[in-house]
């Protein structure tokens, strides 16, 4: 899976492509843990060409999702293909996680 | 414009200087403790604020009334602390934290609460004189930490609002105010007088009422209670989705995320639920079937982690479409739990299906 990091002036965008699953999980983790600091709390996640996420996956969003409301940020997952939305759905994770 | 103390007064002024490093120990030691012994205490409180008094203010007052005192020592609010409470019988418990903790001078003390006569309205507030004692602080480089007095002023919100806009008014200048003025402000401090009685009054009933949920909750009698946020936090208190999501969880022997579920009371207004009987026998009626959808949903995945709301949800979409009817419904439903979206139409229309699938109609 790849991972593509923007920083811009009011929030970071975080594009991913593939799957997310066991095998990049904690790849996946490594990149994502600068955004869990700073002053610049709000996320889009842009999940156009996300293909799949594990358990693994739904773990770290929610880790992400607590880091940046303990500052008071917003983590918003966009453009999400309907069989990677039906994984948050029957997980209940739609109901954690912000997803537009 | 700044004038002349007499010698007096500028000795009094020269021996605050001197001893300012004491001043702030002692802001210090009374901040910290308050702050830690109201917080043990559990009482909410509006603020804990203390100040030292200006170079400034304390010429002002030696100016005026420097005769009256003999040395630094006489006077007792160099240092003043105040504790701002929500309720008036609070101010009474923060009073007696503070007995326990400093050594109280009554004889300089006062409770203007009790002061003013029947047909008088006015500043209300606990004013407590007090020293450290030693067996709080004790540093034999620093004795005057616990020689110096300083003052603990204590008092509700509206108190507060009601001294500082006083104190807006200049009546320490010592210029006069026009009787009109003072009548208005005395009228203010009688309504807010009658204001905070009502809070105290109305915080009693809400905790008398909540009381009387729990105990009607833990009685069992659901059908008597109406569905509103203090019922329903006593409701969730007895954990009525555990066996559910338990059940949910062990078809991947998945971990339970316990999500805000709080937020389903609107969703469970919206359907029309009046009492904690609805919601009793929502879960005793279509536990079978939120579990059946969720089996059907999970069982061929290896998603080992599920949300404590999922267990809502399909008890839910279960209730909707065994009484309402089918896509339409759980469109609806969805828009209300995730606000409306396209997508909803297409997730109703697959959850549709699925319970089909699993012959729950």
């Amino acid at each position: 899976m790849d991972v593509t990091i923007n920083k811009e002036e009011s929030k970071t965008i975080v594009v991913l492509n593939g799957r997310l699953d066991t095998t990049n999980a904690s790849k996946f983790q490594q990149d994502i843990e600068p955004l869990m600091e700073g002053d610049n709390p709000d996320i889009e996640i842009d999940c156009t060409n996300m293909e799949y996420t594990s358990s693994q996956g739904l773990r770290l969003f929610l880790m992400l999702q607590k880091s940046v409301t303990s500052r008071a940020g917003n983590l918003i997952l966009t453009n999400m293909k309907p069989q990677v939305k039906e994984v948050f759905d029957i997980t209940g994770f739609s109901n954690i996680i912000n997803i537009l | 414009m700044e004038h002349n103390l007499d010698a007096h007064c500028q000795m009094i002024l020269d021996e605050y200087l001197d001893n300012l490093d004491t001043y702030q120990k002692i802001q210090e030691i009374v901040i910290d403790k308050l702050n830690e012994c109201i917080r043990q205490s559990n009482i909410t409180i509006n603020a804990v604020e203390a100040r030292i008094k200006t170079e400034k203010s304390l010429r002002g007052k030696l100016m005026l009334k420097g005769y009256k005192y003999n040395s630094i020592a006489d006077i007792t609010d160099i240092v003043g602390a105040r504790v701002i409470t929500f309720y008036t019988d609070e101010v009474d418990k923060v009073a007696a934290i503070i007995d326990k903790v400093f050594d109280i001078d009554w004889q300089n003390s006062i409770d203007k609460r009790t002061v003013l006569e029947l047909d008088q309205f006015g500043y209300m507030s606990l004013h407590y004189i007090c020293r450290i004692p030693q067996s709080l602080y004790d540093d034999p480089a620093m004795p005057k930490v616990n020689q110096y007095r300083f003052e603990i002023q204590m008092r509700t919100a509206l108190q507060h609002v009601w001294a500082t806009m006083y104190h807006d008014t200049g009546y320490k200048s010592g210029i006069e105010i026009p009787r009109e003025h003072l009548r208005n402000m005395n009228r203010i401090a009688g309504m807010l007088e009658l204001a905070d009685e009502q809070f105290s009054r109305i915080r009693k009933e809400i905790t008398d009422y909540r009381r009387k949920i729990q105990s009607l909750v833990a009685d069992g009698d659901f059908d008597s209670i109406p569905l509103n946020g203090d019922t329903f936090r006593s409701f969730l208190d007895l954990n009525p989705y555990q066996k559910l999501i338990d059940k949910i969880a062990n078809i991947n022997q998945a971990e339970v995320y316990e999500d805000n579920i709080f937020r389903f009371l609107d969703i469970f207004l919206k359907m029309g639920f009046k009492t904690l009987g609805d919601l009793v026998r929502m879960n005793r009626e279509c536990k079978d079937g939120a579990y059946q959808l969720a089996l059907h949903q999970l069982a061929g995945t290896d998603l080992d982690i599920v949300a404590l709301s999922i267990a809502i949800q399909n008890l839910c979409v279960i209730h909707i479409v065994k009484n309402y009817g089918g896509e339409k419904e759980l469109k609806h439903f969805y828009d209300c739990v995730h606000g409306p979206s396209d997508y909803n139409q297409q997730r109703a229309a697959r959850t549709f299906k699925q319970i089909q699938e699993i012959n729950l109609k």
